[in-house]
């Protein structure tokens, strides 16, 4: 209200101080410029001929390929949808390591009951939970917002053309334009953090009004806006996915053999198209209260349970937006290393559909405690546990395809085995959660914590690892350290279920969640039990933390280091399970210009070339 | 067409939906016959939409999503059986041409057959 009553005077004082033939001037001077840069852009290119290239192949134009700019200005001007993935992808990984570097720092102030770490940091008691509060809230909004979002749309845009085989998106530029609004919109997010005189908002994700409405700061309004940013940059790729599937498959695709990752790429378009304008929508009436004096969520006068009502109607189909894509990499590379293709590809394509639509009627099942009526309580339990079948019936699908299954255990295979065993977790807390008695109980405690994060480290995340390891590849032409990427896993899979699982326990012993200190009174609860289980949950982020560097270190130095691969690095050439992205990777292999010159014989990732040794051998015994 | 379309393949994959829906059904019924909170016109229509409007909507995606798969599935079956058929055509021309060289081939035919016997047999 403070920056509104400072601003809006300022506008008619400078159009005053400019007077009418100036501002005439300047809107000549305005048209004149947008003229001049339009004319620029016609003549620097030719629209309508766009070439789809690095593909090996022809575009559109058919008539020649051009080649791609050399350095930054390749990056800054693509719109290859190969390239835009390879953004995402680095973007996403950006946002992680900030996220990722927030909870460390929460974590570390969890250790202890009291406020230690934050408060020397940032001078205070008062002011290290202020800070603790504003790590949460980037936490959750970067990790949900900037590195799940965007790390989906990593794999999309690089596979989905690829696996239906289309020249590239429907709307190229738009996918071009769709990610260039993400990093502004991250700053915006962190500006709290990195702009001095500004603090950065303490909201939590879910911005939950009236907290959210009169917190005073800037710091707010532009994680309000850069969330918005955001928001209309999901819209937009959701866009063009939706019209990339359904108008631009190759001949030889329609709905009967279409990938299991395109569907649920397809899937999760369709739910972001109803779900993020109405965040918009609710982003801007949250700005219009905190700025301009409007009262849609006041106290007074509006409905802070309104904010509730529109932000959970995005945010359920959220969780699905950002679990349904995982589940399709799974679902596409679970099979490769089983030996078999998908058990039941059908029931996962329309349980994929059924999630869909069931998860736009579950939202107030996050506000069983809010005081709805109990009627209207009762029909949200009723579609939540409905909406439980279709995820368990994947889960049954994944298991039936690896039963009797030919397993291989590669990093991309166990990150798979890993996903199923934590979801199983994540889901079934969840469905505990879904009924209303234990939801009363367990509200607001570290179990709804540690529900949500088995499924979005130990579920998503964990496929994402299966991705980026199964066709790490393809986006590099070289194959990573199997060692590390082991090593990548365990700890992985120790940390992640040696802290979330602490979080379970520490809900059971009613530790709310959200509160940097929990120095209470030993007569109310347990202390000593929940700070040894803080301290185990603080002991796993720190292993998955260690984890993550060998990933990183793993993935950087085998790009540049690692063995080039060939088409078929996975030994699935004579199988049905070739996939169209290696068949394009393996024609790419051919196309592209020979620099002489030996390379090392590929060693791929988990048996493969074990197995080709015991081959050899045989073969050898069988020659004598 | 639907009935067509919706043969008891595509019939049992659609199965996997009719579960939830059921569950929805289940307790439609189970508000409507046990009200737990008493009738109120207002929260009873919101209740019951809540249920129903999703039921509808799942309803209606499953049917027009198991349709064009179906359809789909159908297409790419009578492809395969007309590159089949096509290569059937070819076949028996090519037999046709074989047979007018018929003194050659028989010798050569046993021994094919025997190897693949054998092949068989060592695998």
């Amino acid at each position: 209200m403070e920056i509104s009553g400072a601003l809006l005077p300022a506008i008619p004082a400078q159009g005053a101080g400019v007077g009418t033939s100036g501002q005439l001037a300047l809107t000549v001077l305005m048209g004149v410029f947008l003229v001049a840069v339009f004319l620029a852009l016609t003549r620097a290119e030719d629209w309508r001929t766009y070439t789809p290239l690095a593909g090996g192949g022809y575009g559109e134009s058919g008539h020649h390929v051009r080649h791609k700019p050399e350095g930054i200005t390749r990056w800054l001007t693509t719109v290859d949808h190969k390239d835009i993935g390879m953004l995402y992808g680095l973007y996403a990984i950006v946002a992680f390591v900030w996220g990722g570097l927030a909870v460390l720092l929460m974590r570390t102030e969890l250790f202890t009951p009291s406020m230690d770490v934050l408060g020397a940091v940032a001078g205070g008691t008062n002011a290290g939970n202020a800070l603790y509060n504003g790590l949460l809230t980037s936490h959750g909004i970067t990790m949900l917002f900037l590195f799940g979002t965007p790390i989906i749309a990593a794999f999309s845009n690089y596979f989905v053309p690829l696996l239906i085989g289309a020249d590239d998106m429907a709307f190229p530029r738009i996918n071009a334009i769709a990610f260039w609004l993400l990093p502004p919109g991250a700053l915006l997010i962190w500006a709290g953090f990195f702009v001095p005189g500004l603090a950065p908002a303490q909201t939590s994700w879910t911005m939950y009004t009236p907290l959210s409405a009169e917190q005073a700061g800037f710091g707010a309004d532009l994680m309000i806006l850069g969330l918005h940013l955001t928001g209309v940059s999901a819209t937009m790729g959701a866009i063009n996915f939706i019209a990339t599937i359904f108008t631009e498959r190759g001949k030889n695709v329609n709905w009967a053999n279409l990938d299991i990752f395109s569907w649920t790429i397809l899937t999760q378009s369709g739910l972001i198209l109803f779900a993020f304008p109405l965040l918009g929508s609710a982003l801007i009436m949250l700005l219009l209260d905190r700025n301009f004096g409007t009262a849609f969520f006041a106290v007074d006068g509006g409905s802070p349970i309104l904010w509730q009502h529109l932000f959970w109607f995005f945010g359920h189909p959220e969780v699905y937006i950002l679990v349904l894509p995982p589940m399709g990499i799974v679902s596409y590379v679970l099979p490769r290393f089983s030996g078999r293709k998908l058990f039941g590809f059908k029931f996962v394509v329309y349980s994929t559909l059924a999630i869909g639509v069931l998860s736009f009627g579950v939202w107030a099942h996050h506000m069983f405690s809010t005081g709805i009526d109990p009627r209207i309580r009762a029909s949200f339990m009723a579609v939540s546990l409905a909406i439980a079948i279709p995820s368990a019936v994947k889960t049954f699908n994944w298991i039936t395809t690896m039963w009797n299954g030919k397993l291989r255990l590669t990093a991309p295979m166990l990150f798979c085995i890993g996903f199923i065993s934590n979801f199983i977790i994540g889901g079934v807390t969840g469905v505990f959660l879904a009924a209303i008695p234990i939801d009363l109980v367990l509200h607001d405690t570290y179990y709804v914590v540690g529900h949500f994060h088995y499924i979005v480290m130990g579920a998503i995340a964990f496929a994402v690892f299966a991705g980026l390891y199964y066709w790490y590849p393809i986006f590099t032409g070289r194959m990573y350290q199997r060692s590390l990427a082991k090593w990548h896993f365990w700890s992985t899979m120790i940390g992640t279920n040696l802290t979330f699982f602490a979080m379970l326990l520490l809900g059971y012993n009613e530790m709310p969640r959200r509160y940097s200190t929990y120095a209470f009174n030993a007569d109310w609860a347990p202390l000593q039990t929940v700070e040894l289980l803080h301290q185990a949950a603080t002991l796993g982020a720190f292993i998955l933390a260690f984890g993550q560097i060998i990933w990183l270190v793993n993935f950087v130095q085998s790009w540049y280091e690692g063995p080039e691969v060939d088409g078929d690095p996975w030994g699935l050439r004579d199988t049905s399970l070739y996939g169209r992205e290696f068949e394009w990777h393996e024609r790419r292999l051919q196309t592209a210009v020979t620099d002489g010159g030996e390379e090392d014989e590929v060693a791929t990732d988990g048996g493969v070339d074990e197995t080709a040794a015991e081959e050899a051998v045989a073969d050898e015994q069988s020659d004598e | 067409m639907a009935p067509d379309v919706f043969d008891r393949e595509t019939l049992l994959d659609l199965s996997v939906n009719v579960i939830p829906l059921f569950i929805i059904l289940f307790f439609v019924g189970v508000f409507a016959v046990l009200p737990q909170f008493g009738y109120s016109l207002v929260p009873t229509l919101i209740q019951m939409a809540l249920l129903i409007v999703p039921f509808v909507g799942l309803a209606i995606l499953t049917y027009y999503s198991g349709k064009a798969i179906a359809t789909s599935e159908a297409e790419l079956e009578a492809r395969e059986r007309a590159v089949a058929g096509a290569s059937a055509v070819e076949g028996s021309e090519e037999t046709g041409e074989l047979s007018e060289d018929e003194d050659a081939q028989p010798i050569e035919g046993t021994e094919t057959d025997g190897d693949e016997e054998s092949t068989a047999s060592n695998e």
